[in-house]
């Protein structure tokens, strides 16, 4: 169908509904929706004729001649899909806004009309002035619906529109004159080819000519900081509306601009970026204190457009790649912003808490998460394939400053969507139940499902043109998205199926690994089908966390099934996603979640900035397989080894960035800390594996980076230890143990040779098993008390036998005394340090060990043992389903410590590929290395042996022992008050913390305040500026269009 | 597993010896301490007494069954410490059980006793045994520092970790001992040795002069005696191997004898100078003299 069917629907429709009668609104409005299908029909059918048949654009010549004698507009793939992106935009916006458009009638639904078309026409047509005329419709159209508001300052944002929109469209208007005297054509391809042939004696006045009528359209895109007035759009705006504004406007203007810049040609794409970038940053930043929640989707559709528009500047380096990118950031944009301008719809109050009111409603928050997840881009949504290729051609072409500006903006845009995703999750739900018309459902869930369709579309095409993984298709991926659609059903069946499926996948893939992915495979699928067992205590349906977990579950074992860069990247996003809402799910972790997520994106921009390094530094190829690291050369490898190793460090708490995993392992539901703790940190460890195996040492300016991690690893092993001897909260205490043990891992992998390797294998196995199964102990404690400050309890081992076992044996573990498994990553990492050539990190290491004791002494100390609370005294043993998975771990426990070659030789042999000197010997159950020897068969018996053998004694000699209560005892002749006062509990090592406090004062938790504290000052700094008065945005303007005048000319 | 069942009666000989050199040897320096303090001491017998009066008292209580375990623990662990290592060097007799493992295996067995303990003593309820398990902790966490320096700087230096091969290395007259071939190391644990020892200035864990406080509070009859068999046992199988890292082993009984006595006496000597510390004030102390010397013995080793 003639795609100038378009224009003749929508004038039409507009005329026609002129005439109807003023009782007759209606019929209007089925005549409106009715149009604006049609039009969107008709770009559907061009869509799939473009992709179907691959033809090319072809031209349509309006007053039958040829341009420039007439006007003519173009109809390509591009075209097809962002006049689709409008009409539909157009289309659910009238849908959502029905009631508004009924109450005004049908010269509103005349404007909405006349606006959707002249966005087609903007992005259809190929002649400058023509492009001007849908420009002013469109600000007239604009101004029109603006007014359709509630909202009081609508009428004031409607006028500061127009006041800025006359600016903007003189000067439109004035370099077209310019433009068409010195080029003689009003063409677009016309003066483009003109332009390049210029006479050098005009080309300066074309160049001012372009610059105004360039500076027009970018104002289209409200830049940063001449967009005051745009804002106050976005927050007075109906949200029907402002989809449109920021969805199909934008869309409209960044094409214009993408026309203009034809003409300009390639002087004029640094200004585009620096523009785009300027606009990207800045805005995200602003948004970062904003409460309101439309002017805060106002600043990040700013921003979002501001980063399309630098991927506009750039493309001269993407060729064939700038639409995937251009349009995967684009429609992700699109689609999320309108999916969250119409939700807001249904949500009453207008600050950013208030959306706790979705919570009731799953598909909501569904819905709401995916919008914001497609902004962020994470996978699978289009803008993640985006980001990558985008990432990956900047750094190619040594565009690595503007890329970290990206990510930079990028992360502070996660930030504060996820703050305020963590409101809509954990913040009071308000009293009133939210209404859900079906009219305002069907946009939302149309904009939810496009953008998944999207991912699928993008994941096709990545996979087609660049050899990549269409990350829907994977088998886990799809397993733990499975669970969206199962998310009905009664928890227990669920765990059932989510248990089932990861034994059977590991069942099914496991010859597939060699020995150290097989215990990583082993620890994710097993160790974490056994963490679920503990899941079965849970009642009723359980909303949202199986697709959570089984997302990070996905994530972890794609992880190590991935073979090239884009896989492991993808992995890794999808398990720092899936762990982030599993977390999120604590009662009191939304502080904590946030940190967790913010930590995680940044260490994951790390990464990902990591491999786009690697990738341009080897011959071009569709993928960059991750062994391909070994193949990388100074100075790009140091580099690479760098932003790849912090990336993973952040996700293994190592210190500095640690702070993020107190609070969240500690806040997380009793079963979702084990899974974060026991084993998701593994996944830090993984990639560092991975790293070290295939890049080995790397030096930078003379400093080796391994060295340097050594030290890491050790500060992180020490401090991890000290800070968890000062905690009150027995999961806090976990928490920071974990960062510890990961120190000792890191370490291990630091010391780059065979011994050290294996010891952080050992501790990745111990780790998991030992502190899944106390933060299950701990986890059933605090359920039954209702609370996890240590000196609160006391006294529960006869109530809560099991879980005294449990931690018992946790502890003795832990702390490395033999006869238990812990002893032997003590004994590895003795052996390991004689080879090493560092000795003064070791002395830090040396100074944790023992401090591990007073934690640990603690832990079981203040729960268990000493004085029985009044209140306690009826306390019952944990749920059985929390128990079981700790006996399981208590047996394992058992088994690696008895025989841990079972494991480790095979682990060993594979490691001598790495370094072959150094590998233990195993004879018999006699483990001999280098210095020393041990034989953990014998020690177990030995020490069985012995300890029978007295308690027998005792038994003997001691068999009328008579059990006494709990105050009977030598109390300085007198009887103790009460438990609270007798129980020694809080602050336990006072004198420590004397001697050793000023460790631990918390620097590092201190800096990252700060640097938050000063993103959010800055912003409310420049906030300042924007005040609202339509004279001061008319000056803002003026001011950018000298200040992008004066950067131009001095290019 | 090829194992030789006549080490079983051996092992047996090995911890009859020590236990009754241990009673004798902590009664003579009990009475050279009092002698010290113009005080006349207990009879040389006496630790036979008390042992005999504590398996006799007819009284007995327990307050769970981590208090019934706790003394079990710390005896094994003394015992289990004595038959790591091997007590005199070249003897088959009286290598005891060390095939189990080496140097590490000893210094990490060390802990089973005192967490065991401490679990026990915690059983009881009794604030000040969780008041003295803190300070011995704290106390020990840096105490042991050093000492762990010494080892590891010793390893290094003879390039083993098997306690047998380090006393090898060392024969061949009083110069080869440790003691003269990486002083730095030596000093840095014999200073951590005062830590471990509960003597003054370091036994503010268990007080032993004021009101009763520390972990072994709560326990009596029975319980007091095995933990008293530890109390002789324990320092002579620490003092084993520092005998065998750092002043050549003992070949003989006899030597062995003079040797753990030698050893002995120098916390004993330090304890009748000196006045106690509290808790703080001995890790800062630990920090600053002997860590530094920890630190450099494995640099220069």
């Amino acid at each position: 169908m003639n795609a100038l069917t378009i224009f003749a629907i929508g004038l039409g429709t507009a005329f026609l509904l002129g005439l109807l009668g003023e009782r007759q609104k209606s019929l209007g409005y089925m005549l409106t929706l009715a149009a604006l299908t049609f039009m969107s029909a008709v770009s559907a059918s061009w869509l799939v004729v473009f992709a179907a048949t691959g033809a090319d654009s072809f031209d349509i010549f309006t007053a039958g001649t040829a341009p420039p004698f007439a006007i003519n507009l173009r109809m390509g793939l591009i075209e097809a899909a962002l006049t689709l992106l409008i009409n539909l935009t157009g289309l659910f916006a009238a849908m959502h806004m029905g009631d508004a458009l009924l109450r005004l009638g049908q010269r509103a639904m005349a404007v909405l009309i006349i606006a959707i078309m002249a966005l087609c026409g903007i992005v259809l047509t190929r002649d400058i002035f023509n492009l001007f005329v849908f420009f002013e419709l469109i600000v007239i159209a604009t101004a029109g619906l603006v007014l359709l508001s509630d909202d009081d300052s609508a009428l004031a944002a409607g006028f500061k529109y127009l006041i800025v929109s006359q600016f903007i469209s003189a000067l439109l208007l004035v370099g077209i004159i310019f433009a068409y005297h010195a080029t003689g054509t009003l063409n677009i391809d016309g003066m483009a080819e003109a332009a390049a042939a210029i006479d050098p004696s005009v080309s300066g006045a074309f160049a001012i000519a372009f610059f105004l009528m360039f500076i027009a359209v970018v104002a289209e895109l409200k830049p940063f900081p001449a967009n005051g007035w745009a804002l106050d759009m976005y927050e007075a705006a109906h949200p029907g509306f402002s989809a449109v504004f920021s969805a199909a406007s934008g869309t409209a203007a960044l094409y214009a601009v993408d026309k203009l810049l034809q003409i300009g040609g390639t002087d004029w794409l640094p200004v585009a970026t620096g523009i785009g970038i300027v606009t990207f940053v800045g805005a995200n930043l602003l948004a970062l204190p904003q409460t309101n929640d439309r002017r805060l989707l106002g600043y990040s559709s700013i921003a979002q457009t501001g980063l399309i528009l630098t991927v506009l500047g750039q493309q001269d380096i993407f060729g064939d790649d700038y639409f995937f990118i251009a349009g995967g950031l684009l429609f992700a944009h699109a689609l999320a912003k309108a999916g969250l301008y119409w939700l807001s719809a249904l949500v009453a109050g207008r600050t950013l808490p208030d959306w706790a009111a979705l919570q009731s409603r799953p598909l909501l928050v569904f819905a709401f998460i995916s919008c914001v997840a497609m902004l962020s881009g994470l996978p699978p949504f289009p803008s993640f394939y985006a980001k990558w290729e985008l990432a990956h051609l900047l750094v190619a072409e040594g565009r690595s400053g503007l890329l970290a500006l990206i990510l930079f903006g990028a992360l502070v845009e996660a930030g504060y969507l996820f703050r305020w995703f963590g409101y809509l999750i954990k913040r009071a739900t308000p009293a009133e139940s939210i209404a859900c018309p079906a009219h305002q459902l069907l946009p939302i869930a149309a904009a939810v499902l496009g953008g998944w369709a999207l991912g699928f579309v993008w994941g096709e095409l990545s996979s087609s043109y660049f050899g990549r993984t269409n990350l829907l298709l994977t088998l886990p991926l799809f397993f733990a998205l499975t669970f969206l659609l199962l998310d009905w059903l009664p928890a227990w069946v669920k765990n059932t199926l989510a248990i089932g499926g990861m034994v059977a996948f590991f069942s099914l893939t496991y010859a597939e690994y060699d020995p150290l992915r097989l215990i990583f495979a082993v620890i994710f699928l097993i160790g974490g089908a056994v963490t679920l067992l503990a899941s079965y205590h849970a009642h009723g349906r359980r909303i949202g966390f199986y697709p959570a977990a089984m997302l990070m579950y996905a994530g972890m074992i794609m992880l190590i099934r991935a073979s090239d860069s884009f896989g492991f990247f993808a992995a890794w996003e999808l398990l720092t996603v899936g762990s982030y809402f599993l977390i999120l799910r604590g009662k009191h972790s939304e502080p904590h979640a946030l940190s967790y997520i913010v930590f995680s994106l940044g260490g994951a921009f790390l990464i990902l900035a990591g491999f786009a390094l690697a990738a341009s530094a080897v011959p071009p190829a569709p993928t960059f397989e991750i062994a391909q690291l070994a193949d990388l050369v100074q100075p790009v490898a140091p580099w690479v080894f760098l932003l790849l190793a912090l990336g993973f460090m952040t996700k293994t708490a190592a210190i500095g960035v640690h702070i993020w995993l107190p609070g969240a392992h500690a806040e997380a539901e009793t079963d979702v800390s084990p899974m974060v703790s026991g084993i998701l940190l593994k996944a830090g460890l993984y990639g560092l594996f991975v790293l070290l195996m295939n890049m080995g040492k790397q030096s930078l300016y003379g400093v080796e980076l391994t060295y340097v991690m050594l030290w890491i690893g050790a500060i992180t092993a020490l401090l991890g230890n000290l800070m968890a001897i000062f905690q009150e909260d027995a999961k806090r205490l976990l928490a920071y143990s974990s960062i510890g043990q990961m120190g000792y891992a890191l370490f291990g992998l630091a010391l780059m040779n065979h011994l050290g390797w294996l010891m952080a294998l050992m501790f990745v196995i111990n780790h998991y098993i030992y502190k899944s199964m106390l933060f299950l102990s701990v986890g059933g404690v605090a359920k039954r008390t209702g609370t996890r400050e240590m000196f609160k309890m006391g006294g529960l081992i006869t109530l809560m036998p099991l879980s005294f076992i449990a931690t018992l044996i946790g502890i003795i573990a832990v702390s490395g005394v033999p006869p238990l498994s812990g002893f032997g990553g003590r004994w590895i990492f003795y052996n390991a340090i004689l080879t090493a050539d560092a000795r003064l990190p070791m002395v830090l290491i040396f100074l944790s060990g023992p401090i591990a004791f007073l934690y640990l002494f603690r832990l079981i100390h203040t729960i268990f043992l000493g004085q029985l609370k009044d209140e306690h005294r009826r306390l019952k043993e944990a749920p059985f389903w929390i128990i079981l998975p700790q006996m399981i771990y208590v047996a394992l426990l058992m088994v690696v410590a008895v025989v841990p070659g079972m494991v480790l030789r095979h682990v060993d042999a594979y490691i001598s590929q790495f370094f072959p000197d150094g590998a233990l010997n195993w004879e018999g159950s006699t483990i001999t290395s280098q210095f020393g020897y041990w034989n953990p068969v014998a020690i177990m018996i030995i020490v069985g042996v012995i300890f029978m053998l007295l308690f027998g004694w005792l038994l003997f000699v001691n068999r009328r022992a008579q059990k006494v209560k709990q105050f009977n005892f030598v109390f300085s002749a007198e009887r103790p008050f009460r438990p609270e006062t007798t129980h020694f509990a809080w602050n336990f090592f006072a004198p420590y913390r004397k001697a050793m406090g000023f460790l631990v004062q918390p620097f590092v938790t201190r800096f990252w305040a700060a640097v938050t504290d000063l993103l959010h000052t800055a912003a409310d700094i420049t906030r300042r500026l924007y005040n609202g008065n339509g004279q001061t945005y008319a000056f803002h303007f003026l001011l950018f269009v000298v200040a992008v005048f004066t950067f131009r000319m001095g290019m | 597993m090829d194992f030789d069942w006549m080490k079983i009666p051996y092992a047996f000989l090995t911890v009859f010896i020590v236990v009754n050199y241990g009673f004798l040897m902590t009664a003579l320096i009990q009475k050279i301490g009092a002698r010290v303090g113009r005080r006349y001491g207990i009879p040389i017998w006496q630790n036979y007494l008390d042992m005999i009066k504590n398996y006799g008292l007819r009284s007995s209580i327990t307050h769970g069954a981590m208090f019934y375990l706790g003394p079990v623990f710390r005896l094994s662990g003394g015992v289990g410490l004595l038959l790591f290592v091997p007590s005199i060097y070249g003897s088959y007799m009286f290598s005891n059980l060390s095939f189990a493992g080496d140097l590490i295996l000893a210094l990490y067995f060390v802990f089973f006793g005192t967490l065991g303990m401490a679990l026990g003593a915690a059983e009881s309820g009794h604030p000040h045994a969780a008041i003295g398990i803190t300070r011995g902790l704290s106390q020990v966490s840096m105490a042991e520092l050093p000492f762990g320096l010494a080892v590891f700087s010793v390893a290094l230096q003879y390039q083993t970790l098997s306690v047998t091969d380090i006393v090898a290395a060392q024969q061949g007259g009083m110069l080869t001992w440790t003691l003269f071939t990486n002083p730095l190391a030596v000093s840095a644990a014999m200073l951590s040795f005062l830590g471990s020892m509960m003597r003054p200035p370091f036994d503010v864990v268990i007080a032993p002069q004021e009101i009763p406080i520390g972990p072994p509070t709560e326990y009596h009859s029975s319980y007091l005696a095995l933990m008293q068999t530890n109390r002789v046992i324990f320092p002579v199988a620490k003092i084993v191997i520092y005998m065998n890292l750092f002043f050549g082993g003992a070949t003989s009984w006899p030597e062995f004898f003079l040797k753990v006595f030698l050893i002995y006496m120098w916390s004993a000597f330090v304890g009748v100078v000196f006045p106690r510390f509290r808790v703080e004030q001995s890790i800062r102390w630990f920090l600053v003299w002997a860590v530094p010397l920890g630190v450099l013995s494995i640099m220069v080793v």
